[in-house]
């Protein structure tokens, strides 16, 4: 795979929420504003560029029987220190993404970068794997966000786009827009488009249902 | 060593585990400062949007803040005795921990225990507002009580014609439910708390959030605010918290004492036996309310909402 194809595959064709379907929790919890959703996305890039980079240039000395937790202990630090610059230099906005950003530890996408690429690759590699997966996470948390936000309180960014009934305009906010729920109908409506473009990601059922003839069933 | 070696699986961990509590220890040692300093700045804010200096929409700058923040009259309330008291100084004094010390704190029996509390610190730190004839304007008081996940923290401002009146009020720490309970954060919603009485003419804690919308011109709309759509649970303990904090275990003999005796204003601004300890933090020793103490006729107005004396508000 050529450099390009590394950064750009995991936008689309292999985005890791619409394609491995990992980093839910996030994409469920904090896109009800885009602003959150930005800084989300910024800080998952990091850990992910902070964790691939070190754990590729440790690569060769990680037994195999204790990678995990070293895998873990890295993630676990890059996401500390990606939360203590968080809360020193944006601190409004570290108030309102709370535990999630702490929560980037269990986010599948980084330990899953980390086993599937990093513990092969050399640091080049890996470092340009982490940003692809960095903006593909970003790009899908900022779709739903831009969704719920308009349609929930009807801004972006906090600036007002549709006038709300209650301030005298004319737009009924959708409040279930501004509920967990609602990412879900979106991140699987997402999911759906991915695969209706690329065919190759649908796959085969597992079994298939018997046929029953309608006879039989009378007749027993 | 090779990588199958049990040795080297234990000294790459250990290694890792040195370089990694390093970084982190000093990405928090670093940043530290940083963030005491915005702690301190977020909690002047909070304070200083009670003190009706400052306008919600033109946040004042940080030196304005610290300055206006120095102007304030903060002192600590010891209210199980109603007076002001000089036990701890108010930069180092801390509410939460205050609460969780036996010596610090107050039990509170389960009669009144409408919080859901079950102790509370003795001492708070309230802040007194001087209009600039040195008469008291508002008096700024912090509450807080068992939400439906979380501790709800705030600050209710009485107006110090009647200390009945809501001048202002604010939540500024909560986990309630996104989008449901945490309205109570919501400017909009708090707005409406500003010239809600807290007591009825007969002095009983009347404030309460209405179960939806407020009817206008009913008797009992004084008293309350709308309701929260999908966060009763939250919207009733508010209620109950300003029921327990305006009731007879929290500020009412504070309150009441007030209206007997004039306050004065601390730094500097009156000649009394104040010691100014720190720029803009005065421990007054002079300036006790405590109920046996002199009235100043025609001070402080008391209309009968709180000539309470003789009615047991719960």
């Amino acid at each position: 795979m050529s450099a390009s194809d590394t950064l750009t595959r995991p936008l689309l064709r292999e985005n890791p929420v619409t394609f491995h379907v990992l980093g839910i929790c996030s994409a469920l919890a904090i896109t009800n504003s885009l602003n959150s959703a930005l800084i989300m996305s910024l800080a998952l890039t990091c850990v992910l560029v902070l964790s691939n980079a070190s754990i590729s240039l440790i690569r060769k000395h990680l037994p195999g029987s204790v990678r995990i937790i070293i895998q873990i202990t890295v993630i676990a630090s890059a996401v500390t220190i990606v939360d203590e610059l968080l809360s020193a230099f944006l601190p409004d906005v570290a108030r309102t993404l709370s535990v999630y950003i702490s929560l980037i530890v269990t986010n599948c996408i980084v330990l899953g970068r980390a086993e599937a690429c990093a513990m092969s690759q050399p640091v080049r590699k890996a470092v340009l794997d982490a940003v692809g997966n960095g903006l593909g996470f970003s790009l899908v948390l900022i779709s739903v966000a831009v969704i719920r936000e308009l349609f929930g309180s009807g801004s972006l960014l906090g600036y007002q786009i549709l006038e709300l009934v209650s301030n005298g305009g004319w737009y009924q906010p959708n409040e279930m827009m501004l509920l967990p729920p609602s990412a879900f109908f979106i991140v699987a409506g997402l999911v759906w488009l991915n695969r209706t473009w690329y065919k190759e990601q649908v796959e085969k059922p597992d079994f298939k249902p018997a046929s029953v003839e309608v006879d039989e069933i009378y007749s027993s | 060593m090779n990588n199958d070696d049990p040795r080297k699986a234990v000294l790459v961990v250990i290694l890792v585990a040195l370089v990694c509590s390093f970084l982190v220890s000093a990405s928090i040692v670093l940043l530290a400062p940083i963030k005491q300093e915005n702690e301190m700045l977020v909690r002047g804010q909070n304070i200083l949007s009670q003190t009706g200096w400052v306008e919600q929409t033109n946040p004042p700058d940080r030196e304005a803040m610290l300055l206006m923040l120095e102007k304030l009259d903060s002192r600590l309330l010891d209210i199980n005795e109603s007076v002001f008291s000089d036990a701890f100084s108010i930069e180092e004094f801390n509410e939460r921990r205050a609460a969780s010390n036996p010596q610090t704190s107050h039990t509170i029996s389960s009669e009144f225990d409408t919080a859901g509390l079950g102790r509370r610190s003795r001492y708070v730190v309230v802040h007194l507002i001087w209009s600039n004839e040195k008469q008291l304007q508002r008096i700024i008081l912090p509450v807080y009580g068992a939400g439906m996940w979380s501790t709800l923290y705030g600050y209710i401002a009485l107006d110090a014609t009647d200390f009945n009146t809501v001048a202002s009020a604010l939540f500024y720490e909560q986990a309630e439910t996104p989008g449901l309970g945490d309205k109570i954060e919501d400017s909009g919603w708090l707005a409406q708390w500003q010239g809600r009485k807290i007591y009825n003419t007969s002095g009983r804690v009347s404030f309460r959030v209405a179960e939806g919308r407020v009817e206008p011109g009913t008797t009992a709309a004084v008293h309350q605010v709308d309701g929260l759509t999908g966060a009763t649970v939250t919207a009733s303990a508010v209620t109950n918290l300003v029921q327990y904090w305006f009731g007879k275990d929290g500020y009412l003999p504070f309150l009441q004492s007030l209206n007997k005796t004039k306050l004065k204003p601390a730094g500097g601004l009156s000649e009394s036996s104040e010691s100014v300890i720190s720029p803009g933090i005065v421990v007054s020793t002079g300036s006790v309310v405590s109920k046996g103490s002199v009235v100043s006729p025609g001070t402080v107005n008391s209309p009968a909402s709180l000539n309470i004396n003789k009615e047991d508000p719960q």
